[in-house]
């Protein structure tokens, strides 16, 4: 049995301590948003920090997790607030999605050691593949999120999930707050 | 497409709110969406609630083209909705959603003895044929042309309905009432639109959809950089914090997981034996399960049934595995040898018979999609019921692909359209689901296949290899007197299309198209320019090799060939490369005005004195692109530094989407160039990493810059543009940058 500590809760893993911690993220704990590419490390779609370093999780065990702290997109933050989501989401540095998780993470572990970052030590600090190409927008988006972590900008391009429909209402007029409804409340 | 023989639906929701389906006749169509109770039963274009949101269905899969947010965009512009009021939803197989214009455009690929019956949308064969067949594929750029206007109709009838609603409570004329951000106007006074939609589902939709008069356009030039983005993609907060999922990430009460091993691509591939013992013990391993060509280990996580597959270690037999040696022969024996189909004739033919005054050879290697994401499933089977979670881009010939492998009903295959993560066209093909539906079928639960990245490049088809030969005739002052061009390629569309609608097995579909003359191969081979005499031959060669759809398609090695070829003409006449085209554009103004924004944009320099710079120009249907490339060689190898695009692609729905679709297209594009190809030997590929591919990276992606010319002529797709035009783009860029014509895909191989 191996111990580690996820997204700030401690968890024991009943696998063999040789899965490499891709997979008992993916398979045993649920999360998802770390994601499966090549399983050799040559692409980062599975990038998570581990004691707040950038790793691929598909090269490194269970056991060699044992006590350590692992942080997945999942726990990043609560309500996609870090800068590196907020500044993605802003230039539209996404397409299909897939290889988003990786490459926040990696984008993450950077600012975390340098929040002035040059181009030169963007790209060094992101080697994930995107067959997308969103690569021409990754440069301004970290450079962005660069300036959220040193509060010189802000950005509200991603909204927290799960807005309570009355704080909808109140920024959105077009939306009608639950209590006003007329009807038994059941919505489409 | 025209709004003839369709009707608008209507109908309430269960708590209030009003619905609207956008139908085709006949109407006896079951409903797509169960509805709820007190729902009128009939599929639905858009809802909005009593709280106000507004939900839109997608009938075309987003593998991160935009379609998510476009057709939502389209629907909220015509209703006067605030965006952040509309959510949405995608919507599964139904012959509600047909693609009519995919239907038009693929008509030689289901009825290849006849295809001008059906090759316009509103012909009455292509109608039924859709409808019948649920056909509603996401591929070749056809979403807004197929689902605009009627996403746009029903949007106008909601707004009606709404206006009648809040016209009757205030006594006045619906007409006179306008309708922005959520809310119905008048004279001042305003109602959201929650407040009114159920009452509005009493009305009745008028019989002429009233359209507003302008279609949603965001025009180029209300977008200086920095701008803010009016529409910003509805999928990307999700697709940020992991919620986001792809059929991979699909969780199951009693799920397990199922690894799998294909044999090699030839003649008559089967199992041939394992060691099933060696597998025991494997912590969580629970059985194998063995296909016709394939062996899959199901255990209680992935890790652990790759882990048995490995220890099983199982043996396949193939009579005749494929080889790129024997491929290579076959092309060339095929250029050289094989009588041509000509496509296209212009002029006079005896100018463009024979041997010609130039002729330069071409060549493109097999490629592959190098998806991030690898070919995954979920599949469930409970009381002669399958469901299945699988992104696809072809849902209706998944499930009947499932259904005849289980032996059961179309109708007893539940598809949920699931996100493609990234699919180039990969995902036309759905093997992976019907495995899996076998597999659950055999372990008796619900099972989670994903195709390891080694099975991903062994057993997904790539883009087929192209040989040209191209031909000109010079006039006096250097201009293109006769053009010809001899592509031998297999009939690979053709192909596609056996595989896809006659459900033929690969080796099946070779065999039923050799020889065939494939139009849909050459796309794009008839150049842009005026040229009095030309002739497009395609010589149909037949190799082992099942070939597959991508991303950019015979635009991929047509826009090679020509941009390639006129620019070595321009040179060999002593000719500025891009006056050289220029002079020939007089019937396309649009792809000249392209050239000459690009020529701004990127400080077109002549490409001559080492320059480095390359220009390169390309028609994707109505859609067109000019390209200039600065490229240079290093130690490392060729570095390109820089790309400037314009594209023309007509009316712009969302022009940040259009951008991404270029840049993406671009950077795919520079993959196939510089990489992405695969060598075969006794049926396997010599990769099955993506590590060694050249695969475009952050650390050398050049610089990039697109404008969009400012149009009012009907959308076209931006997805394919980049993909076309960046490799002659490049090819021209390393000849002026080295003095070597580069004149094969991917240029690696080659002495840089």
């Amino acid at each position: 049995m191996t111990r580690l500590t996820v997204n700030e809760r401690p968890v024991e893993f009943a696998m063999d301590p040789r899965t490499p911690l891709l997979w008992a993220l993916r398979d045993a704990a649920n999360l998802t948003g770390t994601k499966y590419g090549c399983g050799v490390g040559d692409c980062g779609a599975c990038t998570v920090l581990v004691d707040g370093a950038a790793l691929r999780s598909c090269l490194i065990t269970l056991a060699e997790c044992e006590g350590r702290f692992v942080v997945t997109i999942e726990g990043l933050s609560r309500d996609r607030s870090h800068p590196v989501q907020q500044a993605m989401v802003a230039e539209q540095a996404i397409q299909c999605g897939f290889c988003t998780p990786g490459i926040v993470m990696s984008a993450a572990a950077l600012l975390s050691a340098n929040a002035s970052p040059s181009d030169a030590e963007i790209r060094a600090a992101i080697p994930n593949l995107c067959r997308c190409g969103v690569y021409p927008r990754l440069l301004r988006a970290v450079h962005r999120a660069a300036a959220l972590t040193r509060r010189e900008d802000t950005i509200d391009a991603a909204p927290a999930p799960g807005i309570a429909p009355q704080a909808a209402a109140r920024a959105v007029p077009a939306l009608t707050p639950p209590s006003s409804l007329t009807s038994s409340g059941e919505t489409p | 497409m025209a709004l003839t023989r369709r009707g608008v639906l209507v109908g309430a929701l269960a708590g209030g709110g009003l619905v609207l389906g956008f139908a085709l006749r006949p109407r006896s169509y079951p409903a797509p969406l169960a509805p709820r109770e007190g729902e009128y039963a009939f599929d639905a274009w858009l809802r909005i609630g009593t709280d106000g949101v507004v939900t839109v269905a997608v009938p075309q899969v987003e593998m991160g083209q935009g379609v998510t947010t476009l057709i939502p965009q389209v629907v909220a512009h015509e209703l006067g909705a605030d965006w952040r009021q509309v959510a949405v939803e995608p919507a599964p197989p139904s012959a509600r959603y047909a693609n009519l214009a995919l239907a038009a455009k693929w008509a030689p690929l289901w009825m290849p003895l006849a295809p001008s019956l059906a090759d316009e949308a509103d012909d009455l064969l292509t109608r039924r044929w859709a409808e019948h067949g649920r056909f509603n594929v996401t591929a070749d750029g056809t979403s807004l042309d197929a689902y605009e206007a009627p996403a746009r109709a029903a949007a106008a009838c909601a707004r009606a309905m709404l206006a009648q609603a809040a016209a009757a409570r205030w006594g006045a004329a619906w007409e006179a009432c306008d309708a922005q951000g959520g809310f119905i106007l008048h004279e001042g006074r305003r109602l959201a639109f929650g407040q009114l939609a159920q009452e509005a589902s009493r009305f009745s939709p008028p019989a002429t959809p009233p359209l507003r008069p302008n279609p949603v356009a965001e025009r180029p030039g209300e977008f200086p950089p920095g701008a803010p983005l009016r529409h910003p993609r509805l999928d990307l907060p999700s697709k940020v914090d992991g919620s986001w999922t792809f059929a991979g990430d699909v969780r199951l009460p009693g799920m397990v997981y199922a690894a799998i091993r294909h044999a090699p691509i030839g003649l008559s591939a089967s199992v041939a034996g394992m060691e099933e013992d060696a597998a025991k013990g494997t912590r969580g391993f629970l059985r194998t399960v063995t296909g016709d060509d394939w062996v899959a280990a199901v255990a209680l996580d992935s890790w652990s049934a790759e882990q048995a597959l490995a220890r099983i270690a199982p043996r396949f037999m193939v009579a005749a595995g494929v080889g790129s040696d024997a491929i290579d022969a076959a092309m060339d024996e095929g250029l050289r040898t094989l009588d041509a189909h000509r496509l296209r004739q212009e002029g006079d033919s005896a100018i463009v018979t024979g041997g010609m005054p130039i002729q330069l050879r071409y060549e493109v290697a097999p490629a592959v999609h190098a998806t991030i994401e690898t070919a995954s499933a979920v599949a469930r089977l409970r009381d002669g019921r399958l469901e299945l979670w699988v992104g696809t881009q072809a849902p209706e010939a998944t499930r009947e692909a499932a259904a005849r492998a289980l032996g059961i009903g179309v109708r007893d295959v539940v598809l949920y359209p699931m996100a493609i993560g990234g699919s180039f066209d990969r995902r036309l093909e759905f093997g992976q689901a019907v495995e899996a539906a076998v597999i659950a079928k055999a372990v008796g639960r619900p099972v989670q296949l994903t195709w390891a990245r080694r099975e991903e490049l062994r057993a997904g088809l790539p883009r087929a290899p192209v040989v040209a030969v191209m031909g000109a005739r010079l006039d006096t002052e250097g201009g293109i007197a006769g053009w010809r061009a001899r592509i031998a390629v297999p009939a690979t569309a053709r192909e596609f299309g056996r595989r896809l609608f006659d459900h033929d097995l690969p080796q099946e579909a070779i065999s039923a198209v050799a020889g065939k003359a494939d139009a849909m191969a050459l796309e794009g081979a008839a150049p842009p320019y005026a040229i009095p005499h030309l002739a497009i031959d395609h010589v149909p060669v037949r190799i082992d090799l099942p070939t597959a759809r991508m991303r950019g398609n015979a635009h991929g090695w047509t826009a090679f060939f020509n941009e390639s070829f006129v620019d070595e003409l321009a040179h060999r006449s002593g000719r500025e490369p891009l006056s050289y085209r220029m002079a020939m554009l007089g019937k396309d103004p649009r792809l000249a005005e392209c050239l000459q924004r690009v020529a701004a944009l990127s400080q077109w320099g002549g490409g001559a004195d080492a320059s480095g710079q390359g220009i390169a120009c390309h028609v994707v249907g109505e859609g067109r692109i000019a390209v200039v490339a600065s490229a240079r060689r290093d130690a490392e190898g060729v570095r390109v530094d820089r790309l400037s695009a314009v594209a023309d692609i007509g009316r712009i729905v969302n022009l940040d989407i259009a951008r991404q679709q270029v840049e993406g297209g671009l950077v795919f594009g520079l993959g196939l160039a510089l990489g992405c190809a695969v060598r075969y030997e006794d049926g396997r590929p010599d990769s099955e990493g993506i590590g060694g591919m050249g695969l475009p990276t952050l650390a050398d992606c050049p610089e990039i810059e697109v404008e969009f010319i400012e149009s009012k002529a009907d959308p076209a797709d931006p997805g394919e543009l980049g993909v076309a035009a960046v490799a002659p783009a490049v090819a021209n860029a390393l000849f002026s940058a080295t003095g070597l014509r580069l004149r094969r895909l991917p240029f690696f191989g080659e002495d840089l």
